[in-house]
């Protein structure tokens, strides 16, 4: 007798065999085990829950029902605004370019400054010193005040959000290229000159490369805080934009109207990470091959985590 | 044709009574198609004298001349680690070193790829290859610029042993056909005697102990009776040296 004759007597002796019931009972529990099925499960529930407290509220107290939006309430509020049926002075699209245009001005602007500021930190111990408690500071700072501040300064122009996006965004990015530039791999430079590789062609090809992994979470970090720093300016300092229009339906005691309008911010924020983000990380990542991108970010939400404890602690 | 002189070489590293000797009045030279191990215990100035050779580091005294008929000489390097550009491709990483991009230079590359046995893997990123294969692209790319003379740190130190023997008899191939000149450190005297017809015996101290030919055919069998002979020969040296104890 071979071995592969002894095995499935010897399985079919230690466990029963399932029946047709049992493999029905099988399936479900296969899909409830997937993430798939867990993924879509969380949005399901969270609408139950929402819908049915609602119902459980209503019965103790019912004019609850005039404050609290109901998930249906909100979704048609959605739809009215995603087909420009809007009761607000500006309709979605021209509310977010508003902002989107303030995002990227502030974004580009804390980018390009931070960028030049962490290359000197990073390379001169001096300038780093002088910088660094400035840059702490910043850091420290809630996004609120500098709202509040900006709109005392510029009062309810496009400067105030800007100016807000930028100091959000900058530490961000000054501490990341910081970094980036005390992490350059000096075996690949000493490698380089060996060669006699020219300095511009070093700076193409080992120096660049070689920050990009701090620049891209630099950008995150800076896109990320910089969206949140601009809605809070705009609830202060703006006249039109996402912020201003989330402060709109407040006022205008419409419930559904501040939920809606903050998942349409929480959307457009996950549309940008999954349509910019994410693709242009996995263009430029793709040396790394045994590295799947999750990875990759989850190793930069670690390297923040850590600055963001730093800001929790100071506040 | 390659030459390397040196006279009187000395180098020190610190002062008063920090002050080490690293390399001590070493009087060399290397001519034409030669494989030179330079072979000695940790600590015995060899990587030293490599870095003044490769010019990272200055002597304190004598002089280095390496020139190939009358020109100062083009020099290429094998690293211990291979040192490639992570987010670089093969093809590219060869690229990198090269001083034109033209349709010769790339062609060039690519046929110092195959004689490495990876001309199929010119796409690739260096992470998608084995330790040993990034270290053929970092053999493949010291060739590629066509060097007079290669100076090689322990670039197999790092593999493991069938690996590191496939990769020396690529090596000697390589020597073989290109006739070039190449300074191998090492402190495996196997492999030195495998590959070199010169070994350079330093001693602690940096003192230049012995000069060993090694005259046998190539390929060489490191089962071989006459391989383990020469290396028996050269690990006595090491024992009356008194370089084996440390």
């Amino acid at each position: 007798m071979t071995v592969t004759d002894t095995r499935p007597s010897a399985g079919t002796g230690s466990q029963p065999v399932p029946s047709p019931a049992h493999r029905l009972i099988g399936l479900p529990a296969k899909i409830a085990k997937s993430p798939n099925f867990a993924r879509i499960l969380f949005p399901i529930a969270l609408f139950a829950v929402w819908e049915l407290s609602l119902i459980a509220v209503e019965e103790i107290w019912p004019f609850a029902v005039d404050v609290l939006p109901t998930p249906s309430e909100v979704g048609g509020f959605m739809w009215d605004e995603f087909i420009t049926d809007t009761l607000a002075r500006k309709n979605l699209y021209e509310t977010f370019f508003i902002s989107l245009r303030r995002l990227l001005s502030g974004f580009l602007i804390a980018m390009v400054l931070g960028t030049a500021l962490g290359l000197a930190m990073g390379l001169s111990r001096a300038t780093n010193a002088f910088c660094h408690d400035w840059t702490m500071a910043i850091l420290a700072m809630p996004a609120l005040a500098w709202a509040l501040f900006n709109s005392i300064i510029f009062g309810f122009d496009d400067r105030g959000p800007i100016l807000t996006v930028i100091l959000a965004g900058i530490p961000f990015v000054i501490v990341n290229v910081r970094e980036g530039v005390r992490n350059t791999p000096r075996e690949l430079f000493d490698m380089a000159r060996s060669f006699k590789v020219p300095q511009s062609k070093v700076i193409r090809h080992v120096l660049v490369p070689s920050l990009m992994p701090f620049m891209f979470a630099a950008a995150r970090y800076c896109f990320s805080i910089g969206w949140k720093g601009l809605v809070i300016a705009e609830v202060f300092g703006g006249q039109d934009g996402a912020g201003w229009t989330i402060k709109f339906w407040y006022d205008a005691h419409r419930a559904h109207g501040v939920v809606g309008y903050a998942a349409f911010f929480v959307i457009f924020a996950i549309l940008f990470e999954r349509l910019v983000f994410e693709p242009i990380s996995r263009r430029a990542f793709r040396w790394r091959p045994q590295i799947s991108t999750e990875v990759v970010e989850e190793a930069f939400g670690e390297h923040h985590e850590h600055y963001g404890e730093e800001e929790t602690a100071r506040h | 044709m390659a030459e390397i002189r040196i006279k009187n070489l000395h180098k020190e590293f610190g002062v008063g009574a920090d002050k080490v000797v690293a390399l001590e009045d070493v009087n060399l030279e290397i001519t034409g198609h030669s494989f030179v191990s330079i072979v000695g215990p940790s600590g015995c100035g060899k990587s030293t004298l490599l870095n003044i050779l490769t010019g990272i580091e200055t002597p304190t005294n004598g002089t280095v001349e390496i020139t190939s008929d009358g020109h100062v000489a083009a020099p290429g390097y094998v690293f211990q680690a291979a040192r490639l550009l992570p987010w670089r491709t093969v093809t590219d990483n060869l690229m990198f070193v090269q001083d034109d991009r033209s349709d010769d230079t790339k062609e060039r590359c690519q046929r110092y790829l195959e004689m490495v046995q990876l001309g199929d893997k010119g796409d690739k990123f260096p992470g998608e290859l084995s330790g040993g294969m990034q270290q053929r692209v970092g053999i493949a790319r010291a060739f590629s610029i066509e060097p007079d003379v290669l100076f090689m740190d322990e670039p197999f130190s790092h593999l493991d042993a069938i690996t590191a023997r496939a990769l020396r008899r690529e090596l000697h191939h390589m020597w073989d056909e290109t006739k070039k000149m190449v300074v191998f450190v090492t402190h495996d005297v196997g492999e030195a005697v495998e590959l070199s017809n010169r070994i350079l015996v330093f001693a602690k101290g940096g003192r230049l102990e012995d000069d060993i030919q090694i005259d046998l055919p190539f390929p060489r069998d490191p089962a071989d009776d006459e391989v383990a002979v020469a290396k028996a020969h050269v690990l006595r040296k090491f024992e009356e040296l008194d370089l084996l104890a440390s």
